[in-house]
Order: structure tokens, then sequence, then C-alpha cells
């Protein structure tokens, strides 16, 4: 099956945020209230009753021109090589064959392994379930044939929801367009990144003025003990295990040709 | 067939470890083998029958956390009650020498039961040397990486994250030394007393002067005699 992917267009974003409140509805989460901070934004980071937040973000490159404001919509990026599904202890973490990231949350056990595996640390512990929740690209509901909550909600059409490869291309349009009439930066972002996302975002300036990473990447330590360590480093202790039976048997056979150990142990 | 040499209460005995040492030694052996159990509930790919004794993996990683505050507890213990102890084991370690590697390379022959010479020893030789190093040093490092996994929110995401296989690398090598150690510590028969020492805190006046000749005679010999008169 095709990829089925949101494909958020900062351009036609006016922040009104619908699409946040619409997924606290649909996923019924209750409200979480941040203290003021100086900006719009509501909350630092998407948290564990709140899996998609507006980011509003102030920069001020050339001290000349004016600040420059950003937003951009926040949430778990459903990667298609998604590193939280390989260190669930659990296997509590599942990709739809349209590309959603899943959390199965009766197996999760709120280790936290995921948050710290994600190159967005997305995932967020709810202590209240002892769990680890995030965005679920409303699976729930694309799955009876609906689109998510977020995106049905915007109301200007930058978000939209369709088959990944014709929103690329939409995008691609867009991005030659917004280059051609006073966004040279402009760019798609979740075409290659992490070798691909199934969110594609169209930026009106580089990744990183909208706080994205610009070349994200699973951390090495996690790579580094999902690929060896866990693997291969445990068949030390079978070794250990087969050392001491056939030491358990040989002693006692050698014991008998040797004759008996002197009282008291030998040399 | 004959697990441990028979205890002898009616020969000449000389004491190996003191009250505190063998309490926590065991201490430590209980809560290790629990959070080995427990955790490797989580390392193995398919261990659902491993949860099952704990009660679930939420029950698994209950009795995780409880082992591991007890086993540093067992540590504090040690370290508050029998600090002399610890320091003139260290010291031991430190006489790690000439005599210690050629233990450690005639050893694999003495494993599977020929009959090795072996040259005189300290308190610990030089195998008990290089787990005294390697398996403290590893626990501690479970201990201090299990912490931090244990509160990830509060430590930096980098740490949080080395942390994952750094825990996983002392668990394996601790457990690699402790399956091979129990068993030299047990039913190995050329550790002939060594179970004793631990368990019931002597061993027989002949084994001590056999094994560990330069301990005997630095602790019960001519010359510590002397030194007490
Ligand atoms: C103070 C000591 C320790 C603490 C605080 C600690 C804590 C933890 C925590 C928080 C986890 C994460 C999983 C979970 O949420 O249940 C974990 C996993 C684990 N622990 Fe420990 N632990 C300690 C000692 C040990 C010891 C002594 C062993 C084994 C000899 C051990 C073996 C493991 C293993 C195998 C895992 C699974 C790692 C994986 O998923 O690959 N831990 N521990
Ligand atoms: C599985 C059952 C175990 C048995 C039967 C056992 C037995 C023993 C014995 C008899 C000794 C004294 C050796 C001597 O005379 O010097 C000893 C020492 C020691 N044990 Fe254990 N032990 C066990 C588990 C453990 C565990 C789980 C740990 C740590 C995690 C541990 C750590 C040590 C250390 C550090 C020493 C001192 C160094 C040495 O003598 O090797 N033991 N043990
Ligand atoms: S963004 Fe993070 S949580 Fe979402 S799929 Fe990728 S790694 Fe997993």
């Amino acid at each position: 099956m095709a990829n089925l992917t949101n494909l958020y267009d900062v351009s036609k974003c006016t922040a009104c945020r619908g699409c946040q409140v619409a997924c606290k509805d649909w996923n019924q989460l209750p409200a979480v209230i941040e203290p003021f901070r100086g900006n719009y934004q509501t909350h630092e980071d998407t948290n564990a009753d709140t899996y998609t937040i507006i980011k509003f973000i102030e920069h001020e490159d050339d001290p000349a021109e004016d600040v420059t404001w950003n937003f951009i919509k926040y949430q778990c990026m459903h990667c298609l090589d998604p590193a939280c599904m390989k260190v669930c202890p659990q296997g509590a973490i599942s990709q739809t064959n349209w590309g959603a990231v899943i959390k199965d949350y009766d197996k999760c056990i709120g280790c936290q392994y995921c948050t710290y595996a994600c190159p967005f640390e997305i995932p967020k512990y709810r202590k209240r379930d002892d769990i680890v929740t995030k965005c679920t690209l409303c699976y729930d509901r694309v799955e009876e044939g609906l689109t998510p909550a977020c995106a049905r909600t915007c109301p200007t059409g930058a978000l939209q929801f369709g088959d990944r490869d014709e929103l690329l291309e939409r995008a691609q349009d867009r991005v030659k367009f917004l280059r051609a009439n006073g966004f040279p930066n402009a760019t798609i972002y979740g075409k290659l990144e992490l070798g691909g996302l199934n969110k594609l975002y169209v930026l009106t300036d580089t990744p990183d003025k909208f706080d994205l990473p610009v070349n994200p990447k699973v951390p090495g330590q996690i790579t580094f003990w999902q690929n060896w360590v866990q693997p291969y480093f445990g068949w030390l202790i079978p070794l250990a295990l087969a050392g001491s039976a056939v030491s358990f048997v040989t002693t006692r056979i050698l014991a008998g040709k040797h004759g008996e150990h002197a009282e008291g142990g030998h040399e | 067939m004959q697990l441990v040499p028979e205890y002898r209460a009616d020969v000449k005995r000389v004491e190996r470890f003191n009250f505190v040492a063998r309490m926590t030694h065991w201490g430590h052996t209980v809560t290790f083998i629990l959070c080995l159990l427990t955790g490797l509930v989580l390392f193995l790919d398919s261990a659902d029958w491993l949860a099952v004794i704990f009660g679930g993996f939420s029950g698994a990683g209950l009795v995780h956390r409880i082992a591991a505050v007890t086993l540093t507890i067992f540590l504090v213990i040690f370290v508050i009650f029998d600090f002399k102890g610890i320091i003139s084991w260290v010291k031991d370690l430190l006489r790690f020498g000439k005599n210690d590697i050629i233990f450690v390379m005639k050893f694999p022959f003495e494993f599977l039961g020929f009959p090795v010479k072996m040259p005189p020893q300290t308190r610990f030789n030089g195998g008990e040397k290089g787990n005294s190093m390697l398996t403290p040093t590893s626990v501690i490092l479970l201990v201090l990486s299990g912490y931090i996994m244990w509160f990830p929110a509060i430590f930096p995401a980098g740490l949080v994250r080395v942390c994952y296989p750094i825990h996983d690398i002392a668990m394996v090598l601790a457990t690699f030394m402790v399956c091979m150690h129990g068993y030299l510590g047990s039913f190995h028969p050329g550790s002939g007393e060594s179970f004793w020492g631990m368990w019931k805190g002597t061993v027989r006046d002949d084994w001590a002067q056999h094994h560990h000749p330069i301990w005997y005679e630095e602790t019960y010999g001519d010359k510590a005699n002397e030194k007490s008169e």
C-alpha cells in the first residue's frame, strides 16, 4: 500500500492552532496549561497529553530588518525507518502498511527507551498511566476512511492528507513557486531526512529557522546499542555457563584418573 | 558425587571473611540474580515466560527496582561497616604481579581438572584478583547507569542514551564473570574450602596454607605471631 501522509505547508499556516485543538478533541486529551513564556507558543514541547503543537520561533538574522517570525506545526514525524520501533523492548511500537508509526498502550511499560532513541525526542512519558505517548497519525480515523483530525480541521489548507508521492509532487511545485516569489531558501523537509518521513513539510526558509534539525540522525549510542551490543554481546553468558558445565564434568573425570585431591584441597 | 567438600569442625580453622563481608556478599548474590532475571526480560527478545514469573513485565520492572535499591543498600553497608576490609582488599589487588600472571595462565588447566602446580598466592589468587576488579567495576557501572535510566528526565539526553549500552555491556560482563565465579566458588573441586570461607567465615588451616601461602604466612604464620607478641 502506498504511504498516506500529511503535508504541512508553512506558507499557508496562520497559526490558528485549530489542529492542536482538534487533536486534543479526537484523542480525548485533557488540557495542559503551561506558564506564559513571553511568546505565543502554548507549550514548550509536545507532552504526554499534547501530541502536536504550533511552535513560534523568532529570528533576527539581519539587524537592519525586522524580526522574522516563523511558526510550524510539530509532532511525531512518523519516520519510514523509525528508531523508536527498534529500541522498544516490548514490541509495542509498529508501523501500519500505509506508514503510521503507532503504539500499543497495552504493551507499553513506560521505560522511555523510545523517547531517547527518537532524533526529535517526541514520545513523552505519561505518569498517570505509566506509558509513553505520541501522535498516532490518527490511524484509527484513517483506517475508517477519514482524514486525520488536524488535517480535517485546518481552515487554510496548510495541512493536506493523501498519497505521499502525490503530495511530494505538490510540495515540489509549491517550493518552486515560493522560491520564485520572495522565499529563495524555501525547501521540502521530510523527503530524504532519516530515510524519509511520513510527514512532509514545505518550509519558507532553511529547517534550522524552524527549530528542525538540518540533518537529523539516529543517535550513535542508540545504533551501537541496537546493532552491536543487543544482538551479539549476550552470547558471552551462555559461553560462561557452557564452560562451567564442561569443567564440572572434566574435573570429576580427571579426579578419578589422578586420584582424589589430598585432604584440604590440592595446590 | 561430592559437590562441595565436607565442612570439618574438628580440624584447625582460620578466619577468611568477616560477618559484614559475608552478609553483603550473599546479599549481592541474591539481589544481583534478581536484577539479572528481571533485566533479561527486556534484554532477550522473547522472554515472556521469564516475565510471567514476576507477574508480567510491569511486575518484573518493579522487582528490578526493588532488587536494585536493595543491592545499593548492601553496597552502602559494605562501605560503612567494613571500610577497613575494603582497603585491605584493594591493597591486595594492587599486589598483582608475576605469581598472579603465572596463576592466570595456568588456570585453564586447573579449571578443567588437570593437576598443576601454582606459585604461592596472596590473600586473593590471580583469578580472584581479576574477578575482584572486573565484577565490582561492572556492578558499579550497572548501578550508576541504572539510576540514570530509571530517572531519565533529570539527566541530559546524551547521557541517558549512553547508559543503555553501558547497562547492557556491564550486565553481560558481570554475568559472564558471575557464572564462572559462582561455579568456582562452589562446585569446582580445585577451589576446595573457598565456599566455607564465604559461607561460615572460616577455612581449614591446611587449605589456607596450601592455597594462599603468602596470605597465611602474613596473617597466621610465624611472622604474624611474632608481631602480635
Ligand atoms: C542499582 C542497580 C540498578 C538499577 C537502578 C537498574 C535500573 C534499570 C532500569 C531503570 C532499566 C530500564 C528498564 C525498566 O524500565 O525496567 C534497567 C534495565 C535492565 N537492567 Fe538494570 N538496574 C540495576 C542493576 C542491574 C543489574 C545488577 C543487572 C544485571 C546483572 C541489570 C540488568 C538489566 C538489564 C539486562 C536490563 C535490560 C536492558 C535492555 O533492555 O537491553 N540491572 N535497569
Ligand atoms: C552464584 C553464587 C555465588 C557463589 C557460590 C559465590 C561464592 C564465593 C566465594 C566462595 C568467594 C570467596 C572466594 C575466596 O575464598 O576468596 C566469593 C568471593 C567473591 N564474590 Fe562470590 N559467589 C557467588 C555470587 C557472587 C555474585 C553474584 C557476585 C557479585 C555480583 C560475587 C562477587 C564476589 C566477589 C567480588 C568476591 C571476592 C573476589 C573473589 O574471591 O573472587 N559473588 N564468592
Ligand atoms: S519522529 Fe520519533 S517517535 Fe516519531 S516515528 Fe520518528 S523516531 Fe518514532
